[in-house]
């Protein structure tokens, strides 16, 4: 009796050892295995004539994977809220989330998979390697899209013509360079002399360019050089930047780091004991460091989104420059796709893939803040239907598309 | 009579000079390696935070990690039941205050209660299974990183551990200082005064005689998964106050890093437990970490964190080449005394 109570007990904690084995194995699983995908989508009742865009257009229901390589902070959880609450709510679209994406491997695999899902497009929020990400696609007859950035000018040539490829809006390199110099300048014109550099995940090319542009900003060069692409390449070919390489009278760089992994608040501890005049993040300080900076009172800045942590911390804790996206910044680039699932696809006039850079919205007070966050809330977002009907449909023209991408108000 | 007090004197002060050796010498070695290069090794009062918290992590980890280690338990799921018990710990005091006062107070004492049950969880699967422990460990390892990636979908958990109250723990190295005191006393205590501790030391050097002699190894074996569960459900507190976050995203043994950080400790912990007690062993061997840990925080622009990583495997690697070899050292060292001796009479 107790023999055989023992092996029941045997068989059941090995069946659950099994369990939390296969749970744990996260994004390996079947292609239809959505458990391991967050699905979104409300107005989906009847996905295969759903209507939506208007009263009088009819869209075809879809379902749009969606790349991610943040999962955690309040910029991507923003853009995702905008997409599954107020997008899925007013056209016949149903969300599909990847997992944490954290290499070019697992980006292919969360393609195929969505492909598996009977998804019709990728928007890719994730930056690893956009060019396999678009060769995926076209394997798989998925449209695509990158939101919230570009590829850079090689690549972009390069996947420019694939009819895959719709569109990219964001900001692009030359703008990710200027936020970084505004930023840099900033903080050389109040004084500051001792600066510690977070570096975020250099060598993704929209940090690389960001730091370039806040060593500009700050006056210093970077082996020797000041031109912007010869010091982008360099911290490309650097994989970060090393202070040996730095120079210049202006500023001095006290600590650099970059990356988010166990060694993280090691590497933070020792940028504050550095006791820097600012703190200057390339992205993701506001996400993971806040706390920390404002406890140990280093005045610092961040390149993010305007969201409600972020006013928190530029009303009560030491956030003192934010450049950003609100929210709905991600709305046109759903338009885009809407128009090329629906078979109208919004081409440059040499029938190239969209390409649109987005400005930053700068905010050095709690009032420049609010310009941006109170605008951009919930059910009543910039990007609401009114204004992304106007960039849908087959009457939509380039030009309209462009302006609207570059001033929505 | 005199004599024989005098001698034991003389004994316990030569052990406790043998003791301190090893700290003096990190303290000596790295305060000149920074002063060398014009850096102090705790420049100022931040960093002096970070080196009593990063001493109290260290110390706890390597107490949980040996108490079963000693005994022939390997135990690979500590890092996760950190991770998951500060995890509970943090959602359970964020529905209850909000991150209002008294939440680092709260998620301090779930975190520790979490840590106890998972620790016992732990030990009544490798009872109930009767399979090597570090089979079982490997399991519970991931099912307890399952169980955390289910509940948080992958994410840092951010907003349940920044408040005031988590900000004002990692701000001030007294509540570290307090930790760092009432479990080194409670643990010296615990293995050196209690019935519980005679019966774990009878065990640990000879399991099958203390079995004999009638020592229930059971009841024992489950009571130090707890304990060592409670005290990983502290580190799992103090990490999550330090990083500002727990991480979600861990899956297939990534946990099992937090683990690792306590090996050199423990080497050099129970070292020096030969002249002193045990666990004020594991206290020196941790302030050393923390020594070599700030100093790393000094030269953080010349060093990175992989560098880093190999200095630590080095250390660890020398340390056990001089722990194996140690007999032969000395036999070495003696035979050439006695022919210098030898030498000399000559």
């Amino acid at each position: 009796m107790k023999k055989n109570l023992r092996n029941i007990l045997s068989i059941a904690l090995s069946c659950t050892l099994l369990i939390g084995a296969l749970a744990s194995c996260g994004g390996n699983g079947e292609p239809s295995a959505e458990k391991n995908q967050n699905v979104s989508g409300k107005n989906k009742e009847n996905p295969a004539t759903a209507e939506g865009g208007g009263e009088d257009r009819a869209f075809e229901a879809f379902k749009t994977g969606v790349l991610v390589a943040d999962v955690s902070g309040e910029e991507a959880l923003a853009f995702r809220d905008y997409y599954e609450n107020y997008i899925a709510e007013q056209y016949p679209i149903e969300f599909l989330y990847s997992e944490q994406l954290e290499d070019a491997a697992s980006e292919r695999s969360a393609i195929e998979k969505f492909a598996a899902q009977g998804c019709k497009a990728i928007i890719s929020f994730s930056g690893s390697d956009r060019a396999r990400q678009i060769e995926s696609c076209e394997e798989n007859k998925l449209y695509y899209a990158v939101a919230s950035g570009m590829l850079d000018d090689k690549q972009y040539e390069e996947h420019k013509d694939s009819p895959y490829f719709v569109a990219q809006i964001g900001p692009s390199m030359e703008t990710e360079y200027n936020a970084g110099r505004e930023m840099g300048k900033y903080f050389l014109e109040q004084g500051a002399e001792k600066i510690a550099l977070y570096g975020a995940f250099i060598p993704n090319p929209m940090h690389v360019y960001r730091a370039a542009g806040v060593l500009s900003g700050l006056g210093l060069s970077y082996g020797g050089s000041d031109d912007k692409d010869a010091v982008a390449g360099q911290i490309f070919q650097d994989q970060g930047i090393k202070l040996e390489k730095v120079s210049g009278d202006q500023a001095e760089l006290a600590a650099y780091f970059q990356g988010y992994g166990d060694t993280t608040t090691d590497e933070l501890n020792a940028a504050i004991q550095a006791e820097p005049d600012a703190f200057i993040s390339v992205g993701m300080a506001t996400t993971f460091f806040t706390q920390q900076l404002n406890t140990s009172a280093v005045p610092f800045s961040d390149i993010d989104s305007f969201t409600s942590g972020n006013r928190k911390a530029m009303e009560e804790g030491e956030l003192t420059y934010l450049a950003g996206k609100y929210s709905s910044s991600v709305g046109p680039v759903i338009a885009a796709v809407i128009n090329a699932v629906n078979g109208h696809p919004l081409r440059n006039e040499d029938g190239s893939a969209l390409s649109v850079s987005q400005d930053y919205q700068v905010a050095s007070d709690l009032e420049s803040f609010d310009r941006y966050f109170k605008a951009d809330r919930g059910s009543s977002p910039i990007y609401d239907k009114n204004l992304l009907d106007q960039m849908i449909g087959q009457d939509t023209d380039l030009e309209t598309f462009t302006k609207l991408v570059h001033n929505p108000a | 009579m005199q004599n024989s007090k005098r001698e034991r004197r003389k004994h316990k002060f030569s052990a406790l000079i043998r003791a301190l050796f090893i700290p003096f010498l990190f303290a000596a070695v790295l305060s000149l390696i920074s002063a060398a290069n014009g850096k102090a090794m705790i420049p100022n009062r931040s960093a002096f935070h970070n080196f009593v918290i990063y001493t109290a992590i260290v110390m706890l980890t390597t107490m949980a990690l040996s108490i079963n280690l000693n005994s022939g338990r390997f135990d690979f799921s500590l890092g996760a039941m950190a991770l998951f018990s500060s995890l509970i710990a943090a959602k359970l005091t964020y529905a209850v205050l909000g991150g209002g006062p008294g939440s680092a107070v709260m998620i301090f004492v779930l975190s520790l209660a979490a840590g106890a049950c998972l620790g016992l969880i732990s030990g009544l699967i490798y009872v109930l299974l009767r399979i090597p422990p570090i089979i079982t460990s490997l399991g519970v390892t991931l099912i307890y990183e399952g169980a955390i990636y289910t509940i948080t979908g992958g994410r840092y958990v951010m907003e349940e551990v920044q408040n005031a109250s988590m900000a004002a723990f990692s701000a001030h190295a007294v509540y570290a200082l307090i930790i760092i005191a009432a479990v080194l006393g409670l643990m010296i205590y615990l293995f050196n005064y209690t019935v519980f501790g005679f019966n774990y030391r009878a065990l640990k050097e000879g399991q099958k005689v203390a079995v004999h002699t009638g020592i229930k190894e059971i009841p024992n074996a489950l009571a130090c998964y707890a304990i060592s569960g409670g005290l990983m459900g502290m580190v799992g507190f103090m990490n999550a106050a330090r990083n500002t976050n727990i991480n979600g995203g861990n899956l297939n043994f990534s946990s099992v890093g937090i683990m690792f950080t306590a090996f050199l400790p423990m080497f050099i912990g129970s070292y020096i437990g030969r002249f002193i007690n045990t666990e004020i062993g594991f206290f020196l061997a941790a302030l050393c970490m923390s020594m070599l840990n700030s100093c790393f925080a000094a030269f953080s622009n010349q060093i990175n964190a992989s560098a880093q990583a190999i200095i630590n495997a080095l250390l660890l690697l020398l340390f056990l080449i001089y722990l194996s070899n140690e007999n032969l050292l000395r036999n070495v060292l003696q035979n050439t005394a006695g022919k210098r001796k030898a030498a000399d009479h000559d």
